[in-house]
């Protein structure tokens, strides 16, 4: 990582720099702050640049989606067409990729990987709990994301991958969620417990018989014992796999914490999505991992950049000399007045935030893209972003 | 059931539960307040349920967090935070009955390793707590409360948890909890008891988001009552109010990046407002953007006085 320390003593490095010999761009950050938008941004970026570069995204804006003329789902890389390129007036010296993260694929493509043999595969796949659980258990998006970054960046296929990472509202997931769906799958506690519900099945013991059945038993009265039959299959299918699929999320964890991978925190100037940008900064420290970059989206900027005054008296005198009548209910100088104090206020307010954000996360650089005036659904839109991106601190 | 339509008033504060639900960050919270400030106002006992992890309506309303005991925050405006550890806990020991047995079952590590691998266990807690709230009775055997607002988590898990169900009737079909989870199906689907609102904003994903969440809501046969389109800006000055301040010179300058940036929004406020009443067809309640420096109790009180009367 560049040196920058606390205090804006140095300058601060360009995205470029920040993100150079990088093969891992993750995009955190709270829902609906533009996290997709920065990540296809990023994205034009490195393919501008010359990277061979994909885009790995969980649910793009459909105008994006359609704009870039992306297919959903199916796990499929879509390569960006040059003549769209073109069409924005962009030349890039690489190319650029999509693709959008089909969750259930992901989970039956690793479990046919680390399955020993395809009968115990489909017996995996065909289990009741095991289609639930893999879609419905809280991280699976997480684990899976990250299962396909690590495995698209062995491919060697790409320069980078650039990830829009699911819109974790509570918690940070990625690091975590590997090994909590792990240990779930693979606890001798729980074999123990559920042990007689086995057996009974295969030597004809009789159901309850051993001490431990009382919790089981007490289980089964909270939630029917068909769910526990259930589990009972599914981690006998499952047996013999664990390693294979720990010493996997290893690999995926040395991968993101290692030096090739950068985090970069994605947020907009509210105070409630501030407050989550940090929270995912500490989060991200606490597991090892430094923030790259924080991108700050939608910042209004101050009318009052520009000159001219702000009071309805002052402004009719200005219409006046301009030659424009004062007309309309009520009339347009009483409104334009209203319409600066109100938009120099959202400036005002974000600003408040973008500070005490760059004060509490001293030594991150921070970049900032002002609220545009119009949606960004295409490349032109993200390049603007881009350009945004390269700008100089205000 | 049918979703209301447009014509007929939602006399959405005659329901027993309105859940309010709609992409993180589109204030769910706020509308949650204010909604059950307008039916306290009309003299109903309200009940606000909250079952995120940080409580939000308490400290819109300026006043110590409730915690998961029951607080009036204004008159006739109580609230409770519903936590999945405790809900978990007095929901197992209704259903199971003695402390031991809860200790056994629950206390013990492999059963916690099983707490966690159960579908959604937390959230069916959960909602069973806001169900016991809705369906409680006085003595006299009149309702507890005349409302429960049940704020709800964030769209995709919003969803998840309002069909969580039917996702555990999917999977398990016996037992006491499956019981209960029958009589919650049955009030979340009842459209004379429940309904459920979306709040949104005028941008493109989460309008759409709104869009997809209403059709799924359709799907699983939950009752709507009224979209809330938040953060509206009307459109203020016509085009050629505009062209001529743009063509004012430097002392305009300001004035018409103002004017801009405003009718930028406006435009945004319009496209998706016709979008939306397009695609869903759902009363659709806009909220003025408010450009409040800190959100509070004033701020709720404006957003109540700009849905009361729709309500």
């Amino acid at each position: 990582m560049i040196p920058f320390p606390a205090g804006g003593l140095a300058r601060r490095p360009s995205l470029d720099e920040v993100l150079a010999r990088r093969r891992v761009v993750c995009c955190v950050g709270s829902g609906g702050v533009g996290k997709t938008t920065t990540a296809a941004a990023l994205a034009v970026r490195f393919a501008m640049a010359g990277k061979r570069t994909l885009v790995l995204t969980i649910d793009p804006a459909r105008r994006l989606a359609n704009s870039l003329g992306l297919q959903s789902l199916g796990n499929r890389e879509t390569r960006i067409d040059p003549q769209l390129f073109r069409a924005a007036g962009l030349a890039p010296r690489g190319e650029m990729y999509a693709m959008m993260l089909d969750l259930k694929l992901t989970w039956d493509e690793l479990v046919q990987r680390q399955a020993p043999t395809p009968e115990r595969a489909r017996q995996i796949l065909d289990n009741r709990l095991y289609q639930k659980l893999s879609t419905a258990m809280a991280g699976s998006l997480e684990y899976m994301a990250m299962e396909k970054v690590y495995e698209l960046n062995g491919s060697g296929r790409f320069d980078v991958i650039v990830l829009d990472t699911p819109p974790t509202a509570s918690a940070l997931d990625f690091l975590h969620a590997p090994a909590r769906i792990l240990d779930v799958l693979d606890n001798d506690a729980m074999r123990i417990v559920l042990g007689p519900m086995l057996k009974a099945s295969r030597i004809g013991l009789k159901l309850f018989a051993l001490p431990i059945s009382l919790v089981l038993r007490t289980l089964a009265r909270f939630t029917g014992q068909d769910f526990l039959r259930d589990l009972a299959q599914f981690m006998v299918a499952f047996e013999g796999m664990y390693e294979g699929f720990k010493q996997r999320a290893g690999q995926v964890k040395r991968l993101l914490s290692g030096s090739e991978a950068a985090f970069v925190l994605v947020t907009s100037p509210s105070p409630l999505t501030v407050e989550e940008a940090l929270f995912f900064h500490r989060a991200l420290k606490t597991d090892g991992i430094a923030t790259a970059a924080v991108v700050v989206n939608r910042v209004q900027r101050d009318p009052h950049r520009f000159g001219g005054p702000d009071a309805a008296a002052a402004l009719r005198e200005a219409l006046q000399l301009a030659q424009i009548p004062d007309g309309g209910n009520p009339p347009i100088s009483e409104r334009l007045s209203r319409t600066l104090s109100e938009q120099a206020t959202l400036a005002d307010l974000d600003r408040r935030q973008v500070e005490a954000l760059s004060r509490k996360l001293s030594g991150v650089p921070l970049y900032v893209v002002p609220r545009l005036r119009r949606d960004v659904h295409d490349l032109q839109g993200l390049w603007q972003i881009d350009e945004c991106l390269s700008a100089a601190e205000e | 059931m049918p979703p209301a339509s447009r014509d007929a008033p939602p006399a959405l504060l005659d329901r027993r539960l309105v859940v309010v639900t709609g992409k993180g960050g589109t204030g769910k919270s706020t509308l949650s307040a204010a909604i059950a400030l307008a039916a306290a106002r009309r003299g109903k006992r309200v009940l606000v349920c909250e079952v995120s992890a940080r409580e939000r309506v308490s400290e819109l309303l300026a006043r110590p967090a409730s915690g998961t005991q029951i607080h009036e925050l204004s008159p006739n405006l109580f609230s409770v935070h519903v936590r999945p550890a405790e809900a978990m806990r007095e929901y197992a020991l209704m259903t199971l009955r003695y402390e031991t047995l809860y200790r056994i079952a629950f206390e013990n590590a492999a059963a916690r390793y099983f707490l966690a691998a159960a579908p959604s266990l937390a959230e069916i807690v959960m909602l069973g707590k806001v169900w016991w709230h809705a369906a409680r009775e006085t003595e006299r055997g009149r309702p507890r409360w005349d409302l429960v607002v049940l704020d709800a988590p964030a769209t995709g898990h919003g969803l998840t948890f309002l069909t969580v169900p039917e996702v555990f009737l999917s999977i398990v079909s016996e037992g006491p909890l499956a019981r209960d989870m029958r009589d919650m199906q049955s009030l979340l689907a009842d459209p004379a008891r429940c309904r459920t609102c979306i709040v949104t904003l005028p941008e493109e994903m989460p309008a759409n988001e709104a869009v997809e969440l209403h059709r799924a809501l359709e799907q699983h046969g939950l009752p709507q009552g009224a979209l809330f389109l938040n953060g509206v800006f009307a459109p203020r000055f016509t085009p050629q109010e505009r062209t001529q301040v743009a063509r004012g010179g430097p002392l305009l300058a300001a004035a018409a990046d103002a004017a801009d940036a405003h009718e930028a929004r406006a435009d945004l406020s319009v496209r998706y407002e016709k979008l939306l009443r397009e695609a869903v067809p759902l009363p659709l309640l806009p909220v003025p953007y408010l450009f409040d420096r800190s959100f509070g109790a004033q701020s709720v009180e404006k957003v109540a006085r700009a849905i009361e009367a729709a309500l």
